[in-house]
């Protein structure tokens, strides 16, 4: 009896023992991480960290739900075709249940994340970054989660790497004496975080309404994020999304009209005094997807909207806090495409950007439609789609999520659903593109942005 | 009564064995003291003829073919004797009288050499285990613990007593198994009556198909079936029993049942009722406090709002062994529960306050058995459920709590309430969900001679339901739809004994019938352009085929080699369908069936008798090939509210492993038993393979028992129990590269969990205690990434029996 006992827990031993040994391993290896070949920078300042971001397969290829992945290599490796980065092999797998929404510093040397959703979502952590597969945590705990949910939709702002906001809305429907639809009430939370030293700076609550006659329509903001500062630094502006019940119903409506962008502003960094202001040239929603939607450049926010029936626009809110409806850039017009939508884009400091977006053209892939890089001027209003970089079908930037920006040139990756890339670098001044460092792909799996 | 146990077992031996030149033996058995012993086994080696002794411990076995034979005859806590004894010619009579020493076995080892229930249900050739609740009822062990100690069994529970459970059979979970009370859906019975709550002394034993489901508990199970039969027996007793333990666990229940012997009317009632404040303590990465500026500081909590209620009972009253029936009872069964939640499916650093569902049911029940109606060897049984139950979701308080169960400061100091005004992102409801359920169960079946044998069953289930929230409008109210599902399940099965019963086949067919009806009122305009309410309704209607086999051949004496198939389907059920609002599960009309096929192939050693050891090794190998899986996704891009999710079809899939079962006892003082259930779990989408994660693949269970006679007083027992759980890690996330860091922050460690447990049988044998220690090492056990279950928990139990009025 004694002894099937004790070979019970032998056996049961050596499983354990064999998991630690396959553990051990694990950071035997971590230790001759395979560092691509590094030369002496010769120039006086260092060169920038830059960190790519892989979204690995859950269930579905091109789902980006098995882990966020991210390695980091020095600029000069990033542009050097014949570095090969591997991250789905070894990198480090971002703390979140779901695709991690990351930021970076300005100088690249911290990467900032919220967890999304699952038990630890909402939590906030920074890692300092040193080289490869090495994110060195920084900073205590700290959760929006209480103010904003565990599934938080959170931007960095442009303050010199010191804040982060998270918005949330609630929906409520609301009704008369005689049960009559009236209105949908919407509660916005924002939170604002101070990234330096890991704690809640501010948070406020408010009803955001739209004009009488849109409620009576059922029109209602269901959706808010991408929070950006104006030039000033005393407002805040939040991208929206706009549902519609039927009033006769209180039911959710679908092919209605859409509205002209809309975008609430706060004070800043109070978050009171509420408003919401509409533009007359794009309609749809301006809330993005999980890359920055609005940016500031040259005294004014530059916003892209989606879902517009006219094809994306971007639209300018000038240094006043109001949308300025003399701006017109329309990219199916500068791109000549139909259903042009704006999946993510950055400007540098000269006013030219790299974007990425899908039209009704594009192929239909294995995770949807096709997307393409496009170079854009915000003065002139001109966009050219940049074809030095190669398309697949497979070819997917919906979850794409970011770009780095070092002086005029915009790093951004390139990848096919399960296919190997590369990462790109655009000098935005000339168009010419540098083909960089390769990247290695697994099935299913995708590469969603430089950081 | 009894006369009649031993006159039914009689009559159906005759039945078997219909020979001529037969003769009959007879005796009488008593111990020592010469005190007649009834109900020992009496058994002819080798003929599988077998009764059992009356009131006054005399036994007579008739049609006993012309040869020589072993006599063996065994009582429980007695030994067991064997003598030879020859039939010489026709209408031979021996007379064998017999005297059995006491022994040191215990009650729940009755050891009858021949084959028992479960020796028999195992060796039929489907993947089964058979599970005896006997021991189980005496001790503080719930129903789900049981299962999950079975081999190829897996729950998994979102915390303690009365939280969630999902089962697994060889991989395949949720709705892939299906799980029944006396053969009826228990999804009829809802949340208030399930094995959360029912106690094992109700439950006459738990038979686990795996893979392979014969053709009378026939309906859309894909992986496999879990059968709850509930007690049958036609014998005037009364049990009772109350246990109290930690996290200040009280469960009681209560069953009896009486018969008169003229007349057989017999009533039977069971009652349970089971509370746990369930406030055991848990720490880890979101058990925090947070302070001014969110600073975080790590604890450990007691649970505050997990408190779980459940009372309920089942009363019937009918004839048992009467001429047109063998059972017929009509019954009603109610039950209610309570549960509060304090997190959703993880565990958040926001623990839910006051949030609770509750449910009730009310069910009527008829039931018919009859063997050999009109004509020998027609069988036939009928088992019918029909009533309401309710769901309720509560959750309207707005203010944050903290995992010290206070209210939660914000990063100012200030108690605060969620922007979203509920505990659970979403808001506040008070959702309730009406649900009209009915099934029924109907089989016949016909034994042409001792070889053939057909059958024929049906079942039937149909649930409507009705959505409904006080915190709603009318208006929303109004518009909100109405569903209803109807099931039809035919099963033909053919069933053939060969080659001295050595080879045994099943063979079956299943055809499966769905009507799926949603309405939804919506407003049109009429003929006059005025606008009214209308209902929109939408039908579907889909039939499937499936079938399959089982077989068993005996190759040598007690080893037998097992194979079963099926080709299963699995209806996308009510939830799938049309949500559910308390789980944040939302409607997909468009979902398809699953369907897979299933295989087993494994061997039986055993009941081995080798001088006082005795032994019994099981063994199967199994694949399962499944098309549009259905399954809760984990994540997936469609799903960007993680609050709301919605059934799909995740593509293809495969589940492939095998299990390995042990049972030894040593004079039947000293038992073990091992098993061993390891399995891959494969999906693929688009062409691409993976893990399927967040399953654990690897589990082991392992048990001891050792039985103390006469410890204190003579004629006690004292039995002392011991039992490992082993769960190797797995990883919510899918499958990383060889050299990734970060991994274990997705891990789910591997888990090992001890219990020891203490059992003393007075020696009346009316009163037996039990004391059981779970969890010794007050070790972290987690079912599901981060959720804690409960660590060392002490609990004491009283049982009262009587068999004799």
């Amino acid at each position: 009896m004694k002894r099937t006992f004790l070979n019970l827990k032998t056996f049961a031993a050596i499983i354990f023992t064999a998991g630690l040994m396959t553990a051990c391993s694990n950071e035997d290896d971590t230790v001759v991480a395979p560092e691509p070949d590094t030369e002496e920078p010769d120039a006086v300042e260092d060169p920038r960290w830059i960190t790519v971001a892989g979204a690995k397969m859950g269930e579905e290829p091109g789902d980006g739900n098995g882990g966020t992945l991210i390695y980091s290599v020095t600029s000069e490796d990033a542009k050097n075709p014949n570095v090969s980065i591997e991250p789905f092999e070894n990198g480090f797998i971002a703390p979140s249940n779901r695709t991690a929404r990351l930021q970076s510093s300005e100088d690249g040397n911290t990467i900032f994340n919220i967890s999304y959703a699952g038990d630890t979502g909402g939590n906030y952590t920074k890692y300092t970054v040193e080289g490869g597969q090495t994110f060195t945590p920084a900073g205590t705990e700290v959760s929006i989660a209480p103010y904003v949910g565990t599934a938080p939709r959170w931007i960095k702002l442009f303050d010199g790497d010191q804040t982060g906001a998270a918005v949330y809305v609630n929906n409520e429907n609301e009704f008369d004496e005689n049960d009559a639809y009236t209105r949908t009430e919407a509660t916005i939370g924002v939170v604002t975080l101070d990234l330096v030293n890991s704690s809640i700076k501010e948070f406020q609550e408010h009803s955001v309404a739209l004009s009488a006659e849109e409620e009576a329509q059922g029109y209602y903001i269901s959706r808010i994020d991408m929070p950006t500062l104006n030039a000033a630094g005393d407002k805040l502006y939040i991208g929206a999304r706009l549902s519609k019940v039927d009033p006769a119903t209180a039911e959710s409506d679908s092919g209605f009209e859409i509205l002209g962008s809309k975008t609430i502003i706060l004070d800043y960094p109070s978050l009171l005094n509420p408003s919401v202001i509409t533009s007359t040239v794009g309609h749809g929603n301006t809330n993005g997807y999980r890359s920055i939607n609005s940016f500031e450049y040259n005294g004014s926010v530059y916003q892209a909207n989606q879902n517009d029936p006219e094809g994306s626009h971007i639209l300018k809110i000038d240094a006043d806090n109001e949308y300025d409806d003399t701006y017109d850039f329309n990219l199916d017009d500068a791109l000549g495409i139909e259903g042009a939508y704006i999946l993510a884009w950055r400007p540098a400091a000269n006013g030219k950007a790299v974007l990425a977006y899908r039209h009704d053209g594009s192929a239909e892939g294995v995770a949807g439609l096709q997307g393409f890089f496009a170079l854009v001027d915000l003065n002139a209003k001109t966009a050219v789609k940049i074809n030095d970089i190669p398309y697949d079908p497979d070819f997917y930037l919906f979850q794409y999520q970011g770009f780095v920006v070092e002086g005029t040139e915009i790093y951004l990756t390139q990848g096919a659903v399960g296919q190997n890339g590369n990462i790109y670098v655009v000098e935005t001044e000339t168009g010419a593109v540098t083909k960089g460092a390769e990247l290695v792909n697994v099935a299913g799996s995708h590469f969603i942005g430089v950081f | 009564m009894k006369n009649f146990f031993f006159t039914a077992l009689f009559f159906i031996l005759i039945t078997v064995q219909g020979q001529q030149n037969s003769g009959t033996i007879s005796g009488t058995v008593q111990d020592n003291s010469g005190n007649s012993l009834p109900f020992a086994s009496v058994l002819v080696e080798g003929l599988k003829l077998g009764v059992l002794t009356d009131d006054n411990g005399f036994y007579t076995i008739n049609n006993i073919p012309k040869g020589k034979y072993n006599l063996v005859v065994s009582f429980v806590g007695y030994g067991k004797r064997s003598t030879p004894f020859e039939i010489l010619e026709s209408n031979s009579k021996v007379i064998l009288d017999f005297t059995l020493q006491e022994s040191t076995e215990n009650l729940d080892e009755v050891t009858i050499n021949g084959k028992s229930y479960e020796t028999k249900l195992e060796t039929k050739g489907f993947a089964v285990s058979a599970i005896k609740t006997e021991e189980a009822s005496l001790r503080n062990i719930q129903t789900n613990e049981l299962l999950n100690t079975t081999v190829g069994v897996k729950i998994r529970q979102n915390g303690g007593l009365g939280s969630d459970v999902t089962y697994s059979l060889n991989g395949l979970s949720g709705n892939s198994v299906r799980i029944f009370i006396d053969g009826i859906p228990i999804s009829t019975y809802g949340n208030s009556f399930n094995l959360n709550s029912i106690p094992p002394s109700m439950i006459k034993n738990i038979e686990v198909y795996k893979g392979v489901v014969p053709g009378y508990l026939a309906d859309d199970a894909l992986g496999g079936a879990i059968n709850i039969v509930l007690h049958n027996d036609a014998k005037t007793n009364f049990n009772a029993s109350v246990s109290y333990g930690s996290f200040n666990t009280t469960q009681a229940s209560l069953n009896g049942l009486y018969r008169f012997d003229k007349s057989g009317l017999t009533v039977k009632a069971s009652l349970f009722h089971n509370y746990s404040d369930n406030d055991y303590k848990v720490s880890g990465r979101s058990v925090v406090v947070t302070g001014l500026g969110g600073v975080q500081t790590p604890i450990t909590a007691r649970r505050f709002n997990d408190a779980y209620k459940s009372t309920g009972g089942r009363a019937e009253i009918g004839y048992t062994d009467v001429k047109w029936a063998d059972q017929f009872f009509i019954g009603i069964t109610g039950s209610d529960d309570y549960k509060e939640v304090q997190h959703g499916a993880f565990m958040t650093i926001t623990p839910y306050k006051d949030r609770f569902l509750e449910s009730d049911a009310l069910l009527g029940s008829i039931n018919y058995q009859k063997k050999d109606l009109f004509t020998k060897g027609l069988d036939m049984n009928i088992n019918g459920l029909y009533g309401k139950r309710n769901r309720a979701v509560n959750d309207t308080v707005s203010w944050a709590y903290s995992w010290n169960g206070e209210r939660a400061i914000d990063f100012r100091g200030n108690e605060y309430q969620y922007t979203w005004r509920s505990q659970q992102e979403g808001g506040p409801t008070l959702a309730k969900i009406k649900r009209n359920v009915a099934s029924i169960r109907s089989g016949v079946s016909y034994a042409i001679n001792d070889h053939h044998s057909v059958s024929l069953n049906h079942v039937y289930s149909g649930i409507d339901r009705e959505d409904s929230d006080a915190l709603r409008s009318v208006l929303e109210n109004t518009f909100v739809g109405t569903r209803e599902l109807k099931k039809n399940i035919y099963s033909l099965t053919y069933e053939l004994t060969a080659f001295d019963e050595k080879l045994k086949a099943n063979l079956f067919g299943k055809h499966y019938q769905q009507k799926s009806t949603s309405v939804d009122p919506t407003i049109e305009s009429d003929a006059n352009g005025n606008d009214v309410v209308v209902d929109e309704v939408v039908d579907s209607n889909k039939s499937y085929d499936g079938y399959g086999f089982a077989t068993s051949y005996e190759i040598v004496p007690n080893i037998t080699l097992l194979a079963s198939a099926e080709k299963a389907i699995r209806l996308p059920d009510e939830t799938e369908i049309f949500g559910n609002d308390g789980d944040n599960v939302v409607a997909n009309s468009s979902i398809d069936p699953e369907s897979s096929e299933n295989f087993n192939l494994g061997f039986r050693f055993g009941n081995f008798n080798i001088e006082k050891h005795a032994f019994t090794i099981s063994t199967n190998v199994f694949t399962r090939n499944i098309k549009d899986r259905i399954g809760l996704p984990i994540e997936t891009s469609l799903n960007v509210d993680d609050e709301l999710i919605l059934y799909v079809n995740q593509g293809s899939g495969t589940s492939k492993g095998f299990d390995a079962q042990l049972n030894y006892a040593y004079d039947n003082n000293f038992g073990l038993n091992f098993n061993i259930s390891r399995f891959d779990l494969k999906i693929e989408n688009q062409g691409i393979e993976i893990d399927v994660p967040n399953t654990p693949f690897f589990t082991m269970n392992g048990g001891l028992r050792y039985s103390f006679k006469n410890l204190i007083q003579k004629k006690s027992r004292l039995n002392a129990f011991y039992n490992v759980y082993f769960t190797d890690e797995f990883s919510f996330l899918t499958a990383q590269g060889s050299n990734t860091v970060g991994n274990e922050f997705f891990t789910v460690p591997q888990q090992i969990s001890q219990d020891f447990g203490l059992s003393y049988a007075f020696p009346n044998n009316k009163f037996i205690v039990s004391f059981d220690i779970k969890n010794i090492f007050d070790e972290p056990v987690y079912d599901n990434l981060s959720v804690q279950k409960p660590g060392r928990a002490f609990y004491l139990k009283l049982n009262y029996a009587i068999n004799k009025f």
